[in-house]
């Protein structure tokens, strides 16, 4: 029962007006209903943990100075982008799993059509889902705040560099989000949507991986006296363009450019006839890109649920 | 036209058992006070089709169910009942045809369409992993029903489906009958004019069927139009003012069940159970104005039974009963047949199934 006083509490909820989205709300409850949400959350923090604790171990064994003092900046930046590398793998491959059954779902329970005969918007329905998934996966990224933060004791970790990664591995769920929500959408089976999600994320990861490199071991292979600026800016932009759209060699680029330049929002390229260009530091472009790949898919996700069967 | 009783009070159903709960239903169906216009067309179709490939699911349907109607569609599997439903209710775009619910195209006006009905398919989910409350919570408030107003809406619905006392329970604890009367209260969340429930009674046990078939009576007197498929004849004939019979795409005849029982069965059918003087007695019989024929039963228990077959009103009863009574001879049961919706489904079916 709700007395006045419970109410106004209630009220006075900062999410409140997120919580007015009926899916949203009925998917969070469901989500934190029982045990599943606990032993999710157990688990991850116990792996991240886990490799944490190995690492320290290994990490304090290999980086002894040679006058047998412990080395704690370099542990530090191992431990931290250790632990930041362990969750994006993990979110990369949970926010799919709690995505990619949203739509399809309602499909295999045969509780869809009684959605979509009632007045519930098609950007509601895919916004609630996605936001729920999404809240669930930022509990997960928080609760690893502390372990990111043991990096702190030993030194050569600035908290800009947390708030960094935790929006970088952020921005990474909410477009795996939205991608599972987009294949969940376009089939009506759980299991091919997720089959669909992991191989495109796949796919983009090597892609992006590959054509990184190819374009590092093409700018390097460059005769500096016989290239031009011109090829050479193309072969950085394509360079930029593979690195920024993976989430793993941003973070790795992000935090060269952090350690060699002491930038945080640019970075000063040095082209091979000595000119010097200023650009915006990986992440900057990678969150930028993300949040609009993730808008544009998001739209074709509700464009292909207002589609009525024909 | 006022909704009447239908003229039968013995209603045969299929199981003994159903029959003796029965009485609640032809207690109530008197009060049924509606007034059908049967200009006033809540849902409307006209020419309407669907093609799946080279199957017609649906040819040329003109289907009319006017305000305030029971509005039973039966037809048998396959004959275009959950098509007709789907394109009803926005869920399916027709081939070719308009269909219209309270004045509303579902093709170019969905959302008011989705505004206008409730729908109960044929099969559903629920959510397992929700509370009951919070189950209608949910949809009325993707009916845009103002969470103030929830609370009491919640509890009138649950009130109403007999389920107030499982307002706290998961949803999947509770039996088929009551997530079938969930159910029922959910498409009931935002108030519409219009509830379109395919097989609403299907995979239910008798009481189960009973109690949904109370509520429709019980939400028709509340002003609804309801528009439900069946396969179950009993049903339709025991509640419905109305009844469409779809065959292979096509309907094969629709209106007022009364009209279509005279319509389609201008004979009405009498079971004369006898002691003896079976001769006399079709003798007697054949002098009634309105007899059109006599046919031998085979005898029950010993005892002698005849089917006549008459045209008329009631009076032409009352007067064979005269006429055998008369003559001494020993009557033990006169009754007419009731169970002539049957015979109406299979009159105007030919047993096609696209």
């Amino acid at each position: 029962m709700e007395t006045p006083a419970s109410r106004s509490r209630i009220q006075l909820n900062p999410l409140r007006p997120l919580l007015r989205n009926p899916v949203a709300l009925k998917e969070l409850r469901g989500r934190m209903r029982g045990p599943r949400a606990f032993v999710v959350l157990t688990c991850y923090l116990m792996v991240v943990g886990g490799f944490t604790t190995l690492l320290y171990i290994a990490g304090t064994a290999a980086t002894y100075s040679t006058s047998g003092e412990v080395d704690g900046g370099t542990l530090g930046r191992v431990l931290f982008g250790s632990v930041v590398a362990i969750e994006l793998f993990l979110v990369t491959f949970i926010t799919p799993a709690f995505t990619a059954g949203s739509i399809s779902g309602e499909h295999e329970s045969q509780t869809y059509d009684l959605l979509r005969t009632t007045l519930l918007p098609e950007r509601q329905l895919v916004f609630g889902k996605l936001f729920s998934a999404l809240a669930y996966v930022l509990l997960l990224l928080l609760a690893a705040i502390p372990l990111q933060s043991i990096a702190f004791l030993f030194g050569g970790v600035d908290i800009e560099e947390v708030l960094i990664s935790l929006l970088v591995l952020l921005a990474t769920a909410i477009f795996l989000g939205t991608v599972g929500v987009y294949y969940s959408a376009l089939t009506h089976r759980t299991l091919r949507a997720n089959i669909m999600t992991y191989v495109t994320i796949l796919t983009v990861i090597l892609i992006t991986t590959a054509g990184a490199v190819i374009a590092l071991a093409v700018a390097e292979g460059l005769n500096p006296s016989t290239s031009s600026t011109g090829s050479e800016w193309f072969l950085l932009i394509v360079r930029g363009i593979f690195v920024c759209l993976n989430p793993l060699t941003t973070l790795l680029a992000t935090q060269q450019y952090l350690v060699n330049q002491q930038t945080l929002f640019t970075f000063q390229y040095t082209f091979s006839n000595g000119t010097t260009t200023t650009l915006p530091s990986p992440w900057i472009v990678f969150t930028i890109l993300y949040l609009v790949l993730s808008v544009v898919v998001f739209f074709l996700t509700t464009r292909h649920l207002k589609r009525i069967e024909g | 036209m006022s909704i009447d009783t239908p003229e039968e009070k013995v209603i045969e159903t299929p199981s003994g058992e159903a029959a003796t709960e029965t009485p609640v239903l032809t207690e109530v169906l008197p009060e049924l006070p509606t007034v059908i216009d049967e200009q006033d067309l809540i849902i409307e179709t006209r020419n309407l089709s669907k093609r799946y490939g080279r199957l017609q699911a649906i040819n040329n349907l003109t289907l009319q169910v006017p305000r305030g109607a029971i509005y039973g569609f039966v037809g048998p599997n396959g004959a275009g009942k959950t098509s007709t439903m789907r394109i009803l209710t926005t869920l399916m775009k027709p081939s070719s045809g308009e269909a219209y619910i309270n004045g509303h195209s579902v093709v170019s006006a969905p959302r008011e369409v989705r505004r206008s009905i409730g729908y109960m398919p044929d099969f559903f989910g629920v959510y397992e992993d929700m509370k009951v409350w919070e189950y209608l919570d949910f949809f009325a408030a993707c009916y845009e029903i103002p969470e103030a107003q929830r609370p009491g809406l919640i509890n009138d619905l649950l009130e109403l489906v007999d389920l107030a006392h499982r307002r706290d329970d998961m949803v999947d604890k509770l039996s088929r009958g009551m997530k079938q009367r969930l159910c029922l209260a959910r498409t009931l969340a935002h108030d519409p004019q219009v509830l379109i429930l395919d097989e609403p009674a299907s995979g239910l046990d008798p009481r189960a069927r009973i109690e949904i078939r109370e509520l429709l009576i019980e939400l028709a007197k509340m002003g609804k139009t309801i528009f439900f498929s069946s396969h179950i004849l009993a049903d339709v004939n025991e509640i419905c003012t109305h009844i469409g019979i779809i065959e292979a795409g096509q309907m094969v005849a629709q209106g007022p069940i009364k009209a279509m029982r005279q319509q389609l069965m201008p004979h009405r059918v009498l079971i004369i159970t006898l002691l003896g003087r079976l001769d006399d007695a079709k003798e007697a019989l054949l002098h009634v104005e309105g007899v059109q024929g006599i046919v031998d039963l085979p005898p029950e228990e010993g005892k002698t039974r005849i089917k006549v077959e008459f045209t008329g009103e009631d009076l032409r009863m009352s007067e064979m009963l005269q006429a055998l009574t008369s003559k001494g001879i020993p009557v033990v049961n006169f009754a007419e047949e009731s169970s002539d919706l049957e015979a109406v489904f299979m009159k105007a079916t030919k047993g096609i199934v696209s």
